[in-house]
C-alpha cells in the first residue's frame, strides 16, 4: 500500500488525479457542499492521517519546523473551500426554487453598529492571532540554520514555503518564465480581476451557478496550480529536488532517469531525420508557430463557441481578450507538465542563445 | 442570527465582554510564558548545581579547617582574651580619656588637611602668575612675589602643624594599645589560628542563597547584574570561519563546565569535573591556558552556543555514552555543523592544527601513535599529505628484484602477501569483497602475471659480491638478536621479543628461506645492503663474513612450505586482451582498440598490461619501478581530510552499517576499503583500488585520529605554534633520525627506543640519547656517523654504519645540537689549566671514587664495563661531563654510573674541602687531560 501511495504521489500521477478530483468537486459541488459529506470525509481522513503519521519517514517530514505552515494550510484550505461550496449549494437550491439567498433574508439585511460588532471582534481576532503566533514560536523554535557556507549549500535548497509553488514551476519552465513572466502574470491577473469581472451576480451572497466560470477558473489556478504545487514542493521534493514519496527515505543518492529533449530536436532529428538548421528562427520555427497559434488561434477559436460568444457579448472585446489571454497563460503550466511527462519535452521554443526558452 | 438582540447589535454585549476577558487572560498568560520560556535555561540549572557542589566542598573544607584548630589552645587564648578584656576594663577611665583626645586630634588633622590643601594650591597658582609677570616685566611682579612668599611660609607652617598633630595621635594611639595590650595580643593569636577557617567560611557564605541572590537572578530584573550568567572566553588570536568573515572565537563552554580550570573537582560528574590534564591544558600556568586557546579549538563543536546540551554539538565517544546522553539530554546528531565536537578519543587530532613539521609531539601519545601507524602502512606514498613529503619510499626497490626472488614467489606474494607473512606491511589488493567474482579474479590473475612480466623485463642485472658458504644457524639466530636487527625487524624465532619491540621499519623476517632465491644475494645484502639498493635505509652492521653466513644460514632455514607449494595460474591471453581492449577503448572505438591489440606481439601485450596495471594499483608509489619516475600517487590528497564535508564522503550502500560521521567513514574505510563497492554493480576498471591492510580496530582508530587533524581550518599565525629557527633545525634533524629508524633503538629525549623493552637491563640496550647535542661534540658526532667506532665495549648490540649523505649527517648533528639548545661546539683543545694542588686532588678523587674499576681501559687489564675515559675529549663536551657527574640518572635513567654527589653532598669530605662543585670541576679537568694526552699520542693526530 505504501509503495502504491509512493508511486501515485509522483506529480505524473498525482497531478492528473488532483485535477480530476478538482473538476469532480466542481461538477458535484452540491454533494460536496453538504455537512454529511464533510463529516464522512473527516471520518475517513482522521484514521488515514493517523496511519500516515505512523510512518517514521512521513513523520520526519511533517514535523520539520519549516513544513508546519503547510500542514496548517492544508487544513485551512480544505475547510475554506468546502464552506463556500456548502453555502453556495444552499443558496443555489433556494434560487432555483425562486427564493432569495439566505443572505438576502430580511433578518440578515438588518444593519448593525460597526462598534462593537466589527471593531471589537477584530480586536479579538488580533489577540487570538497574537496568542497563537507566540505559542507557536515558543513550542516550535525558529528553524534557523548555520551561517551560510558558500561551499556547502543545503540540499534540498528550498524557497520559503509560500514560494514553493514557483520553485516547483522551475522544473517545467525556464527560470525566466517560471521566475519572472508567470509570477508577473499572476500578480497582474489578480489585480485585473475586479476590472474584468463585470458580472453583478453573486454580490453579497454565496452562489455557484451565477459565477461558474469565475469560480472554476480561479479555484483551478489557486488549488491545482498553486496549493498543490506548494504541497509537492514541501513534502515530496527531497535532495536534488528529486521526487520522494511520502513514505520514502530521503536518500541523498537517489537518482531519477530524466533526459529532456527540445521540440526542435524532435522535429529535425527524429521526424525529419536531418541535421539541425543553423538559422535559429528556422530551427525553432515549429515551436514558434505553435506558440503563436496557441496565443492567437485559441482566442479566435473560443469565439466560435457558444460560451465564448455569450461572454464576448457580456464583457466586450478588450476584457474578453485579456481574460482569454490570462486563462491560456494559466493553461500553459499544465500543458507543459503533461508534455514533459509524456514526451520528456524540454522546451517548445529553445533559444538559449537569446536566453529565451518556452 | 436567529436570536434577537438589541437593535443594531449582532452579538450579546455581555458575552463579548466575557470573551474579551478570556482572551485578555490568555494573552497575559502567554506573555508570562514568553518570559518564563526565556528565563528557564538549562545552563542555569547547571550553575545552580555547581553552586551546591562548591558549597558542599567548602563546607567540607571549613569542617576540616575547624578540626585542624587546636581547641585547647583556642580555649586558652579565649581565656586570655577575657582576662585581657577584664584588665582593659579596669583601665577604662584612662582609655576613654585618651579616646576623646584621639577623636579631637583626628578632627584637627582633618581640618588642617583642608587648610594645607588650599595653601598648596595657592602656592602653585601664585607661582605661575609671578613667573609670567616676571618674565614679561610686568609691574605687579614684586607684589606677587611677596604674596607668594607669604603663601609659602603659611604652607610650611601648616605642614609643620600637621606633623606635630600626627605624632601626637600616634603617641595617644600607642598609649591606648599599651593599655589594651593583653586583649589585643590574645585576639591576634586567636585570629591567626582561625584565619583559614574564617576565610573559607566567608567563601561559603557567598554561596548561600540570600534574598539579594534571588532578586539579582529573578526574571525581568536579571538583565542588570545577575550572578547566574553566561561565561565566555573571547579569543582574538584564534578565529571562527563564518565563511564571509573570520570572527574571534567565542567559547562559552565554561558556562556549564564551571570548574574546568580549578583543581579539586576531579571526582565530580561532568560537566563539573576538572580538566584531566591541567598540567598541559586549560590551567593558567600550563602551555595552553584556557584564556588563550579556548575549548573548541581542540575539542571542536559550537562553543558559542549554550542553548542546551545539543546545541554545542557534543558527540558521544561510544554507543554506551550515546544511549546515556539520549536518555539524559535527549541527545540527537547535530545538523549541518561543519566541525562537530570530536569524540573524546580523537581530541588529540587537533594538535595537528598548530603543531606541524615535527616527527614526534611529546604529550600527544595517541597522535604520535597514529603518525607511526601511517608511517608503518605508508599512507603518504599513495596519498599526498602536506608535510609528509620528506618521508622515504615505504617499500623496497624492484629495479633489481630478479636477483633476489623468483617470479613464482613474486606473483604469489603480490596475490596475497598475508599468506606468506602474517606481519606483511604490503597490503592485499586481491580476493577482496569487491573483486572476488570469478570474472574479476580471472582479470586480476592476468594483471598480476603481466605486472611480473613487466618488472622482470625492466629489471637490471645484479651480481652478489659475496658467496654463501654455509654457517651455524643457531649462532645466526643469536646474532640477530645480539647485533640489533630487531630494532627494525621482527624475526621468526624471536616471536616474543618481536612482539615486545613492535619494530616496523624493516619487514618482519619470516619464511625467508622460501623467499630468497639466491643465498649469495642474502650474504651480500647482509654485509653491504647499499650494494644492492643504493638508497636503502638498511645499514651495514659491520658483520664479518662468518657472522653474515651464520645469519644467512638462520634466515634460509626459515621456510614456508605451504607458500612454496603454491603455483600461480598462468596468463590467460584472452582475458589479458579483453582488459587491454577496455583500456584502449577509453578514447577509441572498440574496433580500433581491438585492432590495436591484435597488432601487438604476445610480449608487447604482456608488458603493456603490466605497465598499465602497475599504474592502476599504484605499486610505484611504494616501490621504485622503472618507467614510473615522478608519477603522483593514485590516492586522493589527505591534507585537508579532516575538513572534508561529510556530504562528500561516499557511504554508498553502507549508510546503515557505517556511522554517519567523518571518523566513522575513515575508520570503516581503513578496516575494509572494499566495503564501499558492496551492493553496487561496478565495472572492473572502476572498482575501489584502496587495498586491504587488515588493520585492527585500534590501528584504524589511531590513523583516523591522525587524519582527522588534517584540517583546512585557518589558524592565525599568532595562535599557532611556530617553530623557532632552532626548533626548525631540531625538527629537520629528527626527520632524518626517524627516516633511518634511529629511534627504533635509541630513545631520543623520551621518544622511541622500543627495542629497550627486549632487554632486562637498560645498560645492555642501545644507549638513550637524552640531550645528545649537549653530550657530544659537533665534529665528533659528524665523523662518528660516517665511521662508527664502538664506545661502550660491553655492549653486544652494534651501532650500525648507515649509508648517510653528508647533508643528512649534518642535519642529524645540527638537529641534536638545536634540540639541546647548543648552538656551537666547545673548544676543548686548550691545555688544561690547573689551580694549585687541584690536580693532585683530582687524582686522589679518581682513586677514591674507584673510577678505574669500571672505566678500566688504559688503567688495568680488567674487562671494561664503562666507556674509555681516554677517548672523552673529542667526543664529550666538558660541561656535559660535569653535568653527568653531578646527576647521571638525569641523562640516562637506569645507568650503573653511580651518583657520587647526590644532593650536592660529596662522599669524600677530605678532598678539596668536601666541596662538590670543586671536586666535579677537578675531575672533569682530569678526564679532559686524560683525553688530551691520548690525542697527543695518537698516530692519527700526528699526521
Amino acid at each position: 500500500m505504501k509503495q502504491f501511495i509512493n508511486t501515485i504521489a509522483d506529480p505524473i500521477f498525482s497531478f492528473p488525479i488532483f485535477a480530476l478530483l478538482f473538476f469532480a468537486m466542481i461538477k458535484w459541488y452540491r454533494v460536496v457542499g453538504t455537512k454529511k459529506f464533510a463529516w464522512i470525509t473527516l471520518a475517513i481522513a482522521i484514521p488515514v492521517v493517523a496511519w500516515f503519521l505512523a510512518d517514521p519517514n512521513f513523520l520526519m517530514i511533517i514535523l520539520w519546523p519549516d513544513n508546519i505552515p503547510i500542514s496548517i494550510l492544508i487544513v485551512l484550505v480544505s475547510f475554506l473551500t468546502w464552506y463556500p461550496l456548502y453555502k453556495a449549494a444552499e443558496n443555489d437550491k433556494r434560487l432555483e426554487a425562486g427564493e432569495v439567498p439566505i443572505e438576502a433574508l430580511p433578518e440578515n439585511r438588518e444593519k448593525v453598529w460597526a462598534w462593537p460588532n466589527l471593531v471589537y471582534t477584530e480586536l479579538f481576532t488580533i489577540i487570538a492571532g497574537t496568542i497563537f503566533l507566540v505559542v507557536w514560536a515558543i513550542i516550535f523554535k525558529a528553524p534557523l540554520e548555520e551561517p551560510a557556507n558558500p561551499t556547502w549549500a543545503p540540499n534540498p535548497a528550498k524557497a520559503p514555503w509560500y514560494f514553493l509553488g514557483l520553485q516547483e514551476m522551475l522544473v517545467y519552465f525556464d527560470p525566466w518564465m517560471a521566475g519572472v513572466v508567470l509570477p508577473g502574470l499572476i500578480v497582474v491577473g489578480l489585480i485585473a480581476i475586479p476590472y474584468l469581472d463585470t458580472n453583478p451576480k453573486g454580490n453579497g451572497y454565496y452562489c455557484f451557478q451565477d459565477r461558474k466560470f469565475a469560480i472554476t477558473s480561479f479555484l483551478f489556478g489557486w488549488m491545482v496550480l498553486w496549493v498543490y504545487l506548494i504541497i509537492v514542493g514541501t513534502f515530496l521534493r527531497g535532495p536534488n529536488w528529486t521526487f520522494y514519496g511520502p513514505f520514502e527515505y530521503w536518500d541523498f543518492h537517489k537518482v531519477v532517469a530524466e533526459y529532456n529533449v527540445n521540440l526542435s530536436e524532435f522535429l529535425w532529428l527524429k521526424w525529419l531525420n536531418t541535421s539541425m538548421p543553423k538559422n535559429l528562427l528556422v530551427r525553432e520555427s515549429l515551436g514558434i508557430v505553435l506558440t503563436l497559434a496557441y496565443l492567437v488561434v485559441l482566442p479566435w477559436l473560443s469565439l466560435k463557441t457558444k460560451f465564448g460568444k455569450e461572454m464576448f457579448e457580456k464583457i466586450g472585446a478588450i476584457r474578453y481578450y485579456i481574460v482569454i489571454f490570462l486563462v491560456i497563460s494559466m493553461g500553459s503550466l499544465p500543458i507543459k507538465m503533461v508534455l514533459r511527462w509524456l514526451f520528456s519535452l524540454k522546451y517548445i521554443v529553445a533559444l538559449p542563445e537569446l536566453e529565451l526558452n518556452l | 442570527m436567529s436570536k434577537k438582540h438589541e437593535p443594531g447589535m449582532a452579538y450579546d454585549m455581555s458575552k463579548l465582554n466575557k470573551l474579551f476577558a478570556f482572551l485578555s487572560v490568555g494573552l497575559l498568560i502567554t506573555t508570562f510564558w514568553v518570559f518564563l520560556d526565556d528565563y528557564i535555561r538549562p545552563w542555569k540549572a547547571v550553575q545552580l548545581e555547581a553552586m551546591q557542589i562548591r558549597k558542599q566542598k567548602l563546607q567540607d573544607e571549613v569542617k576540616k579547617a575547624s578540626e585542624a584548630i587546636d581547641e585547647e589552645k583556642l580555649a586558652q587564648l579565649k581565656a586570655q582574651l577575657a582576662e585581657g578584656q577584664e584588665k582593659a576594663k579596669v583601665r577604662q577611665d584612662e582609655i576613654s580619656k585618651l579616646q576623646v583626645q584621639v577623636r579631637d586630634l583626628e578632627r584637627e588633622i582633618k581640618e588642617e588637611t583642608i587648610t594645607n590643601g588650599r595653601l598648596n594650591s595657592q602656592v602653585g597658582a601664585t607661582t605661575f602668575k609671578y613667573e609670567v609677570a616676571n618674565t614679561e616685566g610686568k609691574p605687579e611682579a614684586p607684589a606677587l612675589l611677596r604674596k607668594l612668599h607669604a603663601f609659602k611660609e603659611a604652607f610650611s607652617l601648616s605642614r609643620d602643624k600637621m606633623k606635630t598633630l600626627e605624632s601626637e595621635l600616634k603617641t595617644k594611639n600607642a598609649a591606648i594599645t599599651a593599655l589594651k595590650k593583653e586583649e589585643i595580643e590574645a585576639a591576634k593569636a586567636i585570629e591567626e589560628i582561625t584565619r583559614t577557617r574564617d576565610l573559607l567560611q566567608m567563601a561559603l557564605d557567598k554561596t548561600a542563597i540570600t534574598p539579594v541572590f534571588a532578586i539579582r537572578n529573578s526574571p525581568f530584573v536579571d538583565f542588570m547584574d545577575p550572578t547566574l550568567k553566561i561565561q565566555q572566553i573571547v579569543l582574538n588570536d584564534i578565529t571562527d570561519d563564518r565563511y564571509f568573515v573570520k570572527v574571534p572565537k567565542v567559547d562559552r563552554c565554561i558556562t556549564c563546565h564551571t570548574f574546568i580550570d580549578q583543581p579539586g573537582y576531579e571526582d565530580q560528574p561532568n560537566p563539573h569535573r576538572t580538566h584531566p590534564d591541567l598540567d598541559l591544558m586549560v590551567a593558567t600556568d600550563s602551555k595552553h591556558p584556557m584564556k588563550q586557546f579556548g575549548c573548541t579549538t581542540c575539542h571542536g563543536g559550537e562553543g558559542h552556543r549554550v542553548l542546551d546540551f545539543n546545541s554545542a554539538a557534543h558527540i558521544p565517544q561510544n554507543d554506551e555514552q550515546k544511549a546515556d546522553w539520549i536518555e539524559k539530554y535527549n541527545w540527537h546528531e547535530p545538523h549541518k555543523i561543519a566541525q562537530p565536537m570530536l569524540k573524546l578519543q580523537y581530541t588529540e587530532s587537533s594538535c595537528v592544527k598548530c603543531h606541524q613539521g615535527v616527527e614526534h609531539l611529546p604529550n600527544a601519545e595517541k597522535l604520535t601513535a597514529g603518525w607511526e601507524k601511517m608511517e608503518e602502512f605508508g599512507c603518504y606514498a599513495c596519498h599526498k599529505i602536506e608535510g609528509w613529503e620528506h618521508k622515504r619510499t615505504p617499500g623496497p626497490s624492484l629495479e633489481k628484484i630478479t636477483a633476489k626472488i623468483d617470479k613464482e614467489f613474486f606473483k604469489n606474494w603480490v596475490w596475497s602477501p598475508k599468506d606468506f607473512n602474517a606481519h606483511a606491511k604490503m597490503p592485499t589488493f586481491f580476493m577482496q569483497s569487491n573483486n572476488s567474482k570469478e570474472e574479476f579474479v580471472k582479470k586480476n590473475v592476468a594483471e598480476v602475471n603481466a605486472m611480473a612480466d613487466y618488472i622482470w623485463n625492466k629489471a637490471e642485472e645484479y651480481k652478489p659480491f659475496a658467496r654463501y658458504k654455509g654457517g651455524d644457524k643457531n649462532n645466526g639466530k643469536e646474532l640477530i638478536k645480539e647485533v640489533g636487527c630487531m630494532g627494525c625487524h621482527g624475526v621468526e624465532g624471536w616471536d616474543e621479543e618481536s612482539k615486545k619491540v613492535g619494530a616496523y621499519s624493516g619487514p618482519h623476517l619470516t619464511g625467508t628461506g622460501s623467499k630468497i632465491k639466491s643465498a649469495d644475494w642474502l650474504v651480500s645484502w647482509l654485509i653491504k645492503p647499499d650494494h644492492y639498493q643504493e638508497d636503502t635505509i638498511m645499514p651495514s652492521m659491520r658483520l664479518t663474513e662468518k657472522e653474515a653466513n651464520d645469519i644467512a644460514a638462520y634466515l634460509l632455514s626459515l621456510k614456508n612450505k605451504k607458500f612454496e607449494a603454491l603455483r600461480f595460474e598462468p596468463m590467460d591471453g584472452e582475458v589479458r586482451d579483453e582488459i587491454l581492449v577496455e583500456y584502449f577503448s577509453a578514447f577509441d572505438t572498440l574496433e580500433v582498440a581491438k585492432s590495436k591489440v591484435e597488432k601487438m606481439s604476445e610480449e608487447e601485450r604482456n608488458l603493456e598490461l603490466g605497465y598499465r596495471s602497475i599504474g592502476k594499483y599504484g605499486c610505484y608509489s611504494c616501490h621504485n619501478v622503472e618507467g614510473f619516475e615522478g608519477r603522483g600517487g593514485i590516492g586522493p590528497e589527505l591534507t585537508n581530510e579532516g575538513s572534508k564535508p561529510l556530504t562528500q564522503f561516499g557511504f554508498n550502500q553502507q549508510h546503515h552499517v557505517v556511522e554517519h560521521s567523518r571518523d566513522g567513514w575513515i575508520k570503516a574505510h581503513l578496516i575494509k576499503p572494499s566495503r564501499w563497492d558492496e551492493g553496487l554493480d561496478k565495472a572492473f576498471n572502476v572498482l575501489t583500488r584502496m587495498p586491504n591492510y587488515y588493520m585492527t580496530e585500534k590501528e584504524a582508530e589511531s590513523i583516523t585520529l591522525a587524519l582527522l587533524g588534517q584540517v583546512s581550518e585557518y589558524v592565525p599565525l599568532k595562535g599557532k605554534k611556530l617553530l623557532t629557527a632552532h626548533e626548525k633545525i631540531a625538527a629537520d634533524g629528527m626527520k632524518v633520525v626517524n627516516k633511518y629508524s634511529c629511534v627504533g633503538c635509541h630513545q631520543v629525549d623520551g621518544w622511541g627506543g622500543k627495542i629497550v623493552s627486549m632487554y632486562d637491563d637498560v645498560n645492555e640496550a642501545p644507549p638513550q640519547l637524552n640531550a645528545q647535542g649537549f653530550r657530544t661534540q659537533t665534529d665528533w658526532l659528524y665523523h662518528f656517523l660516517d665511521n662508527v667506532q664502538p664506545i661502550r665495549p660491553w655492549l653486544k648490540v652494534r651501532m650500525p654504519s648507515f649509508n648517510l649523505s653528508s647533508e643528512e649527517r649534518n642535519k642529524i648533528v645540527e638537529g641534536f645540537q638545536a634540540k639541546a639548545s647548543q648552538p656551537v661546539f666547545v673548544d676543548n683543545s686548550q691545555k688544561v689549566q690547573w689551580d694549585a694542588g687541584e690536580r693532585a686532588s683530582a687524582v686522589k678523587l679518581f682513586e677514591a671514587l674507584a673510577c678505574a674499576s669500571c672505566h678500566t681501559t688504559g688503567f688495568n687489564k680488567d674487562p671494561a664495563s664503562a666507556p674509555d675515559l681516554h677517548k672523552a675529549v673529542p667526543r664529550l663536551r666538558p660541561d656535559w661531563i660535569a653535568a653527568w657527574l653531578r646527576d647521571p640518572q638525569k641523562y640516562m635513567p637506569g645507568t650503573v654510573m653511580p651518583a657520587f654527589w647526590e644532593g650536592g653532598e660529596s662522599l669524600e669530605q677530605d678532598i678539596l674541602g668536601g666541596d662538590a662543585e670543586k671536586q666535579i670541576k677537578a675531575l672533569t679537568k682530569y678526564i679532559i687531560e686524560l683525553g688530551q694526552n691520548e690525542q697527543v699520542r695518537s698516530p692519527l693526530r700526528k699526521q
